[in-house]
């Protein structure tokens, strides 16, 4: 190749991929696409009222900026390319704060949220204080670590300070007992690519609790495993190397089937699974129906009168069936949906024991603001 | 606008290539200014009546300095000229810098004034100044068309990140320049390094920094590791920048001067600023040096001159004391070079002088990206153990190995080695051959990668857009 044939490729070559995709935007312009499934956000849009003001202010500009890049043509596959370059390529260990460990998927953090985890403690002192202090229950706590965890003590990724976090929980809330859980998971019980553990691997978790709960006799642990494939967790898409997807597990007995699960919001019962929330935006929601922000389970089968009151997050979605053997009922509160200051007009506090369960991932977000 | 977004390349430049490339030879200025007071419009609304009427002062003042040639008039207008875009700089710029140390001196309370700093006005007032300047020494014809003069400043490849270009050296490529698929293949290889230094070298040695800036337990080597990935971010930053510029003034038929000479290969102080910002220093010798007397004057004179050029030099990067002491902190090793540091390093090993200019240099670009003169002390203090930092960390540890691939990248690009091999490899005939066949294939590649970063990155402004 000479080199004016050389100068004519790369003229060419230049003006037409940048030609191609400035005539893909175009045609994007006409038929814009609203969300992106596997970030699980909205998309940009063009602006939709173009004025001086909003130019000589530049909101105009910014939002212009933010629609050309959502809306730019084949999103997934360049992504995909920039995920693939930064970790193949430049051997860099994370891409957008996550990193892949033997398939494992992780967001990476140097350090907890003073202010986020502040708050959250506050919200949860809060619940302590005005319903659990002086009501004669038993009062628990648990925090659940996540995957970065594992990552900082067995790979030497950076890690959030936990035991900090734990020493601060137990000074917030010293009226309740601290039930330490992290000696009892590990990196393999929770799924590739979602931030959740998986229900079939934390029988150990399961059981420490029920015996702190003291209902550990009652609990049989037999089950039936079954499989539901294939589950794209948040980090499937958010990641865009497109790994292979995890099989979501769940356990089932006679009793689990027995039980019912009452909904405050809606008034409904339902049961503890549902399958169409598995096909849903988020596959884990097929726990308890995902988000809800007051639900009971009622054991029909129970050999035993009490209540159990569990304050949690998506996690206690998965494990609270696991303990349902141990109780008539378990009220399940999360008060990041619901105002604490109206719990009691649902739920009766006296003499029930209490449960707190969170992940550091929820007490170190804006989720409880 | 920011040449390293999708708004860029995919809709204005897209647009701007079809339409100047369309229209015959007469109107291609006009696209050209048209584009670039857009490309201005975009990112600087209200400021672009600045840049005009800036422009419309230089126009105004070189008929005026031309027409009164050889009279004491022309000089009056020079100088009007001179104080009318240094006044205009000063009040932009350095408004509040002078205000708030006239309060703390007289521990007065006069209100900041508060202006947001125009984007690039340091850069184009340099070339309006340049360009009166030139027409007064009679070194550059008066330009009597307003549209050529507008498209000079306002050339959107070199208007707000540079480099500094010279009226003189566009001057006649402004009213007749050569289009050519070997001007456009040039331009476009040159422009996609340009993009590909910034958005995957820069970008990603910016992340580096910061990460190590922020870390819960930094270390002695995790602060000696952020003065290297600041400095090559700089580096690759705005030498990316000027490449970009360099490409995209070729594409359009202009040959701009380069701005960068593989700095950090230098063995004094003096040869790094013959390589770095290489339009700022030749502006400063040209405009300032000189005409103070340069080096042809008594030693106390020269040490003033010399004074005065790397004040105003770290001055012109910004209204803070911080940049001050980083210019005059070149001032003194030019100085220490000039009087000793030569002569004791043409003595010993040339590796010597590479491990003094390369710890200078990083030394600086740690104050020059501080917060404050404490913050320049502080973090100094840091890479020399103050505070009781311990040497290592686990920190460290992983974040030099995660990016120890793009550091060594960063470190090899800085040198002249990959383009030496590639030069070698073009001498024979096959190599040529072989060159020319990946060429294509590299820019393609080079577009889809970065198209990739933009399309799942965040915001990223050019270092060198807040002088």
């Amino acid at each position: 190749m000479s080199d004016k044939v050389k100068n004519l490729a790369v003229t060419l070559s230049f003006t037409f991929f940048i030609a191609f995709f400035s005539i893909m935007c175009i045609v994007r312009y006409f038929n814009p696409v609203a969300t992106s499934e596997s970030e699980r956000r909205p998309l940009a849009q063009f602006p939709d009222k173009i004025t001086w003001e909003g130019v000589i202010d530049k909101t105009v500009i910014d939002d212009f900026e933010d629609y050309s890049v959502d809306q730019f043509p084949f999103r997934e596959f360049f992504r995909a390319l920039k995920a693939n370059f930064q970790l193949n390529v430049l051997q860099l260990k994370e891409n957008n704060g996550l990193a892949v460990q033997d398939g494992y998927i992780a967001k990476i953090e140097q350090d907890f949220t003073k202010e986020l985890v502040e708050y959250s403690i506050g919200r949860l002192q809060y619940v302590y204080e005005t319903y659990l202090k002086d009501n004669g229950g038993d009062k628990y706590i648990a925090l659940i670590p996540d995957k970065n965890y594992f990552l900082g003590k067995e790979y030497g990724y950076p890690s959030p300070d936990y035991n900090k976090l734990v020493e601060d929980v137990k000074t917030a809330l010293s009226g309740m007992e601290y039930i330490d859980i992290f000696g009892e998971l590990e990196l393999e019980d929770y799924y590739r690519t979602d931030t959740h553990w998986s229900q079939d691997k934390i029988d150990a978790v399961v059981n420490k609790l029920a015996t702190a709960l003291g209902v550990s006799d009652r609990l049989t642990g037999n089950y039936t495993k079954n499989e539901l494939y294939p589950f794209y967790g948040v980090y499937y898409g958010q990641s865009a190397l497109k790994p292979k997807p995890d099989t979501l597990v769940y356990l089932t007995n006679a009793i689990l089937d027995a039980c019912t699960v009452y909904d405050y919001e809606t008034g409904k019962t339902s049961s503890i699974y549902d399958f169409e929330k598995f096909e849903g935006k988020d596959g884990y929601d097929f726990f308890l129906s995902g988000t809800k922000s007051l639900l009971r389970i009622d054991n029909p089968n129970a050999t035993t009168d009490e209540e159990l009151i569990i304050f949690r997050d998506s996690y206690g979605s998965s494990i609270t069936p696991l303990l349902v053997e141990g109780y008539k009922s378990i009220y399940l509160v999360d008060i990041r949906y619901v105002s604490p200051t109206m719990l009691d007009k649902f739920i009766d506090f006296e003499g029930k024991d209490t449960l707190f369960l969170y992940s550091a991932l929820i007490l170190n977000s804006k989720s409880f603001k | 606008m920011l040449f390293s977004t999708i708004s860029f390349i995919y809709y204005f430049l897209a647009a701007v290539l079809l339409i100047y490339f369309i229209v015959p030879f007469k109107f291609k200025n006009l696209v050209l200014l048209i584009a670039s007071l857009f490309f201005y419009f975009y990112g600087e609304p209200i400021y672009t009546i600045l840049m005009l009427a800036t422009t419309l002062s230089s126009y105004i003042h070189g008929i005026l300095i031309d027409k009164f040639r050889g009279k004491v008039w022309s000089k009056v207008f020079l100088w009007s000229s001179v104080i009318t875009s240094v006044g205009v700089l000063g009040f932009f710029k350095y408004s509040d810098f002078f205000i708030s140390n006239v309060n703390s001196i007289f521990n007065s309370e006069i209100g900041l004034l508060k202006i947001a700093l125009p984007i690039g006005i340091s850069f184009y007032t340099f070339q309006t100044l340049s360009y009166t300047i030139d027409v007064y020494r009679g070194e550059a014809k008066v330009q009597k068309n307003f549209v050529r003069l507008a498209t000079y400043v306002s050339l959107f490849p070199q208007l707000i990140a540079g480099p500094i270009v010279r009226y003189t050296t566009v001057e006649a490529e402004l009213s007749d320049r050569k289009h050519s698929f070997e001007n456009f293949s040039y331009g476009a290889t040159r422009f996609i390094i340009g993009l590909s230094k910034k958005v995957l070298i820069a970008d990603t040695l910016g992340t580096l920094a910061r990460t190590l800036y922020a870390l819960e337990n930094p270390s002695v080597v995790s602060y000696w590791v952020y003065a290297i990935a600041i400095s090559l971010q700089l580096y690759f930053d705005f030498s990316g920048y000027s490449d970009m510029a360099i490409g995209l003034g070729r594409i359009f038929g202009f040959h701009f001067l380069e701005n960068f000479n593989y700095p950090f290969i230098s063995k004094s102080i003096a040869e790094f600023w013959r390589r770095w910002h290489m339009s700022l220093g030749t502006w400063f010798r040209d405009y300032v040096y000189i005409p103070l007397g340069g080096n042809r004057v008594p030693k106390l004179r020269w040490l003033f001159n010399t004074l005065v050029v790397w004040f105003l030099t770290g001055f012109w990067h910004g209204a803070d004391w911080t940049f001050i002491v980083w210019g005059l902190y070149f001032a003194f090793f030019l100085m220490a070079e000039k009087f000793a540091l030569n002569k004791f390093f043409a003595k010993i090993p040339r590796v010597f002088s590479h491990i003094y200019v390369t710890i200078v240099i990083l030394v600086s670009f740690v104050v020059f990206s501080a917060n404050g003169i404490g913050g320049a002390i502080a973090d100094i203090g840091s890479m020399f153990g103050a505070g009781g930092l311990p040497l290592w960390s686990k920190d460290t540890a992983y974040y030099l190995a995660s990016f120890a691939v793009v550091l060594i990248i960063a470190i090899i690009g800085a040198t002249p080695l990959v383009k030496s091999v590639v030069l070698k490899i073009k001498a024979t005939k096959t190599g040529n051959l072989v060159c020319n066949i990946l060429e294509p294939i590299f820019v393609v590649a080079m577009l889809l990668i970065v198209t990739a970063y933009f399309v799942d990155g965040s915001f990223s402004p050019f270092l060198y857009f807040r002088f």
